[in-house]
């Protein structure tokens, strides 16, 4: 009875959806660094260890007990669909709901995805963000338990970035895009992020002095594979929606989110210790992943025992892989070495060795052939006779007798070579346009390639992108030597000169000179020096505090400032003379703001300043000089308010820096009393900004400075003194001629106290007065004030 | 009726997502294992359609495959579905009242060695009411499983609760194995042995010497948790097992399987125990219920079988240079033979690696070896 009842229990436990955890997997790479190998099929789908790589990482995300995944594709996205469609997820009983999403052809970048993820409303929930390419056993479902625990009490955090610990030189992190994270070793949030190519190398790293400052122990990192497994809260796609013009997801949207302190977002790390996890985002992590998969790193995911693949394997000693039931035809006197795994129904001859690889299903190695640390697709054959170093070899091809391939060579689909090829070293391969489109399958009905981020064609058809490629590079074989290719081959070659036409961004990692690190069998020795730098200490990357709040100015000099100051110049210029609405402006700022990385206070000086330049400077003063500085500071005085950050007490003191430094020292008076009444400013912000010492300008030398902040001092002495005396007295005082009395005035007694000198002094009372005509005039204000 | 009752096996939401935990070792563990197995089953032939008794039969082994199939390395799956067959198979045969002879003609050699066997005649006593059972009748194809299900049912229950008291039973005679001031040498954590150690303390005043076991270090769990109960304990490093082995009265292994040859899989370093327990000539006793019996023989031909796991355990994935120059190898078991074991404990009674074939015979139908 007991056990029974036990028995429903549990029925209804697995029946039960409680909240169904969902993943996204961006399956497209938004780059070309598989090619030729992608040319006709997607990143995601090339095999990994006889695997499409996409069943890996749904079967990573099972084992973190994923229930709904989106795969967001793009190129190839009808083969894509097709696979996901044959694959056994979409059996019943997979426990596991996976919906392909088609995007369009214009989303560029992950940024764009992300975009198109908000759009659609595809997440309800906290979500997993994982990239097509991802191969883990980390259990993702307690991370995000920890996301979801975290979020209780904090409502701003809104990621949390899972990376795996590894050292510096480590096979499987990535050379040319890896990155630094600076994170609170207690609360693990990560504080700040700064990738790191291999091309421009990378000597100095700066971490915000706010960051050392506010937080007591900091870890600063550069020893992590970032896996690209991103827990995300719900409005990490609505981010990405409103800030348009982020594109990749680490270097735009983390370190715009770390960066910004508007959005006051935070973002965690999750350093995982035990599990692995990694990218194929590159030929260099592809051989590093396949070695890992066969020294069962990635264990339980290993072509023995939770493969994703169709195929069983048997595990023999050594770490040779042979599919069950022996179906593999090895002939007596061939050599298998340690490492490698054999496809189904695939061939050895005699006296061929196979060291450290990977053959594909149905693959013939002729006699006496020597394949080593290569990877090779299902169907290829290669002749007798053949040496065959770290490359990739794509499906269906042919290489014949006596051919020679040299290390980091990829060989594209159905190319055939030789006999008695000699590829030299880091060669690419492959049919030419019109041919790989005759044999592509007929899921392609896009047949296109992944377009590049940065290419000025982005407008056109990825197809005739694509064939606009293939068109340049098959114009340029018969400047190359094809001799080596061997006779009768149908291969073109892709030349691995540097780009003329585009200029080499340094800023991406697509650059010509970062590719290298990225490319299968490329000897690292190139950045030897930069190894020895980092290798006595992991942690050991050259640390510079950049300015924080107080010594920004002056240390970062004047150049990036001035032209800051100009461009919002512009930006006002603009939305004067075009009537922009307050908030546009302010976005305007907002946003130029963070693309010159400038501290608030600056903004603010700016729009101060322009905006007291805006005021235009009356002969005859008085009235009309109110009235002009009223439309101002009615219209854009708000804007101030709406930079973020109110400190009014800051607002006053700039506008007295301004006004002293600049001509229209006699419009502070004016302006401050605008700003009072259009509520900019309160009367307490006034008494604050009075009381300041610097205000006095007791801090400056004696000079005309001096003179100049002492007068505006004063002004805004007696305004304080005469908003005290509102209530009750309504009288009305003329103006004339106030800025000329307030130059006078206060330049006579150089050194007295503060409250004798107000009452005494009789022409700083003009501008008061001034002050007082100009509530009375401003309706809704005035009545505000006699209330 | 019989597609319908083909289609019956392979459609179980639950066998679908027990296999999928299996294959992704999200339940490890030989006794939940079987215990999950078993709930399955229940499920499955609670909602199963057949209307005689190859069908049943096809449809358990049909689960049964599927489950193997995705995990063929935890063996206590299989074991309990060959387990349930055969009771399944009993049940029937008294329940139309033909099987008796059978059984007691086939199995009277081993009858003769085997002492108690109570669970089998509790069963007889169940069943006796059923007796107007009719295989395929045309009229009313249900009819069968309907009067035999509850047999079923209760053959289920009875595999169920023998797991469930399956370490209570193994360590009833605990006191008769470890005598007082005795040194006792255990390695991992097996819950059957630390019950057995535990139950042993309540009569006998006894020392333990637990080996850490790298690269798991289940060992120290272990020490933890008999000094818990008083039980004067030492934890010892895999190191000093050869050297501790001249102290040592008995050691005492848990098991993951139990071949037919009486040779075992158990925890990496039981071999190094086992023979250096040779070496001095320490009896080896091993602990285990009788769901690991496993009717295979040559299982240690297999290389594979050792089960190996993630080389993270013995070497650090970030120690980067060395992962891309040496292989390192984590095997997750060890092959004991049977030579080096002197006596197997199991929920049914002591015997010697010599007579698991027997016990094997006892246990399971020989038609269901091969699922």
């Amino acid at each position: 009875m007991g056990s029974k009842s036990a028995g429903s229990a549990k029925e209804k436990l697995i029946d039960e959806e409680q909240e169904i955890l969902q993943a996204v997997v961006l399956a497209d790479s938004w780059n070309r660094r598989f090619r030729p190998l992608t040319t006709n099929k997607p990143r995601c789908l090339l095999p990994i260890c006889n695997a499409p790589l996409l069943d890996w990482t749904f079967e990573s995300l099972a084992l973190a007990g994923v229930q709904e995944v989106f795969v967001l594709c793009r190129s190839h996205s009808g083969q894509v669909k097709k696979a996901i469609r044959d694959s056994k997820w979409s059996k019943p009983g997979s426990g596991m709901k996976i919906v392909p999403i088609m995007t369009a052809k214009e989303t560029f970048s992950p940024g764009d995805a992300m975009r198109d993820i908000y759009t659609r409303g595809l997440v309800t929930s906290d979500f997993i963000l994982v990239s097509g390419d991802l191969i883990s056993n980390i259990q993702v479902d307690e991370v995000v338990k920890a996301h979801k625990e975290r979020r209780k009490t904090n409502k701003d955090a809104i990621m949390t970035i899972v990376v795996k610990e590894a050292a510096v030189g480590h096979r499987t992190r990535s050379m040319g895009e890896s990155a630094v994270f600076v994170v609170d070793s207690q609360t693990s949030e990560c504080l700040h992020y700064e990738p790191v190519f291999g091309h421009p190398r990378k000597k100095m790293v700066s971490i915000p002095r706010e960051v050392l400052a506010s937080h007591k122990d900091v870890e600063v990192r550069y020893d992590l594979i970032d896996c690209s497994i991103d827990v995300c809260s719900v409005e990490v796609p609505s981010l990405f929606q409103d800030n348009f013009d982020y594109l990749d997801i680490r270097r735009d949207f983390v370190h715009g989110i770390l960066t910004s302190d508007l959005l006051m977002k935070n973002i965690h790390l999750h350093i995982a210790k035990d599990g692995y996890a990694a990218r194929v985002q590159d030929t260099r992590s592809y051989e590093s992943i396949s070695k890992d998969i066969l020294s069962r790193w990635t264990f339980p995911l290993v072509p023995d025992d939770n493969y994703p693949g169709g195929t069983r394997y048997d595990y023999t000693r050594g770490n040779r892989y042979l599919p069950k039931g022996n179906s593999a035809v090895l002939a007596r006197t061939c050599n298998i070495g340690p490492n490698t795994l054999i496809g189904a129904h695939a061939q050895v001859g005699d006296n061929a060795e196979v060291t450290a690889s990977v053959i594909g299903p149905n693959c013939i190695i002729g006699v006496n052939s020597i394949i080593e640390n290569s990877y090779i697709f299902e169907g290829t054959v290669i002749g007798a006779d053949c040496r065959i170093t770290r490359s990739i070899i794509g499906a269906h091809a042919t290489v014949k007798d006596g051919s020679v391939v040299e290390r980091g060579s990829l060989i594209g689909d159905k190319v055939t070579i030789g006999p008695k090829a000699n590829l030299k070293p880091f060669n690419r391969l492959s049919v030419a346009w019109k041919e790989s489109l005759d044999h592509s399958p007929a899921g392609t009905e896009d047949g296109a390639i992944e377009a590049d981020d940065d290419g000025g064609d982005q407008t056109l058809d990825e197809e005739e992108d694509e064939d606009s490629d293939f068109e340049d590079i098959e114009a340029i074989q018969d400047s190359l030597d094809r001799s080596q290719l061997g006779p009768n081959s149908n291969a073109i070659i892709w030349p691995n000169t540097p780009p003329e036409d585009e200029d080499d961004d340094e800023d991406n990692p697509e650059n010509y000179r970062n590719q290298r690190f990225m490319r299968l069998a490329e000897d690292v020795a190139v950045e030897h020096d930069y190894d020895s730098e980092t290798s006595d200490s992991e942690e050991n990357v050259g640390v510079s505090a950049r300015g924080g709040a107080a010594g920004q100015a002056s240390a970062v000099a004047s150049d990036p400032d001035k032209e800051f100051r100009f461009e919002v110049v512009q930006s006002l210029e603009r939305a004067f003379a075009e009537g922009h609405s307050l908030d546009n402006a302010a976005v305007e700022l907002k946003t130029l703001r963070m693309a010159s990385n400038v501290p608030l206070s600056r903004v603010k000086e700016a729009v101060i300043g322009t905006l007291v330049d805006k005021i235009p400077l009356l002969e005859e003063g008085g009235a009309a000089q109110r009235k002009e500085v009223h439309t101002i500071i009615a219209r854009w005085g708000q804007l101030l308010n709406r930079l973020g950050g109110q400190d009014p007490v800051e607002t006053i003191t700039l506008l007295q820096q301004h006004s002293v430094s600049s001509a229209r020292l006699s419009l502070f008076g004016q302006v401050l009393a605008a700003l009072y009444q259009h509520d900019i400013v309160e009367e307490d912000d006034i008494q604050g900004w009075h009381a300041l010492s610097t205000s006095r300008g007791d801090h400056l030398g004696p000079g005309v400075e001096k003179d100049d902040t002492r007068k505006t001092w004063l002004v805004g002495a007696q305004l304080i003194t005469q908003l005290a005396e509102q209530d009750s007295s309504d009288d009305e005082s003329d103006d004339d001629e106030s800025e000329e009395d307030a130059k006078t005035g206060p330049s006579g007694p150089p050194e007295s106290e503060s409250e004798e000198e107000t009452d005494d002094d009789d022409p700083p009372s003009k501008p008061v007065g001034v002050e007082k005509s100009g509530i009375t005039t401003g309706e809704e204000s005035s009545e505000e004030e006699s209330e | 009726m019989s597609p319908d009752a083909r289609a019956q096996p392979q459609q179980h939401r639950s066998v679908e997502i027990l296999a999928a935990k299996l294959r992704r070792r999200q339940i490890v563990g030989s006794r939940t294992a079987a215990l999950e197995t078993l709930l399955v089953l229940r499920q499955v032939v609670s909602k199963a359609r057949f209307s005689n008794f190859e069908q049943l039969v096809e449809i358990i082994r049909g689960v049964g495959r599927r489950l193997v199939e995705a995990q063929p390395k935890e063996h206590s799956v299989g074991n309990t579905v060959r387990k349930v067959l055969h009771h399944i198979r009993e049940e029937y045969h008294t329940a139309t009242g033909r099987g008796n002879d059978e059984t007691s003609s086939g199995f009277s050699i081993s009858k003769f060695v085997i002492q108690g066997q109570p669970r089998r005649q509790v069963a007889v006593q169940k069943t006796e009411i059923k007796t107007n059972l009719k295989e395929d009748d045309p009229d009313d194809p249900d009819s069968f499983a309907r009067g035999l299900k509850p047999v079923l049912m209760e053959a289920i229950q009875d595999v169920l609760d023998e797991l469930e008291t399956v370490y209570d039973n193994v360590s009833k005679n605990a006191r008769d194995h470890i005598h007082p001031d005795e040194i006792i040498l255990t390695l991992g954590r097996s819950k059957t042995v630390e019950t057995f150690l535990k139950t042993a303390a309540h009569n006998r005043h006894y020392t333990v010497i637990v080996a850490e076991t790298g690269p798991s270090y289940d060992g120290r769990e272990m020490a933890k948790s008999l000094s818990a109960v008083g039980i004067s304990t030492f934890l010892v490093p895999d190191s000093s097992i050869f050297s501790l082995m001249s102290r040592v009265n008995k050691v005492i292994l848990g098991a993951h399987v139990i071949l037919a040859n009486g040779g075992m899989f158990a925890i990496t370093g039981s071999l190094i125990a086992a023979t250096a327990a040779r070496a001095h000539s320490t009896p080896v006793v091993v602990c285990a219920g009788q769901f690991k019996l496993t009717p295979l023989w040559n299982l240690y031909h297999e290389h594979g079988s050792l089960d190996f796991g993630n080389p993270n355990d013995v070497l650090g994935f970030k120690e980067g240079d060395l992962v891309d120059k040496v292989e390192v190898v984590n095997p997750y078991y060890d092959y004991v033979d049977p030579e080096l074991i002197d006596a197997y404990i199991t929920n049914d009674g002591d015997h010697p690696p010599s007579s698991i074939y027997r016990l094997l015979k006892e246990t399971y139908d020989d038609e269901d070896n091969e699922l």
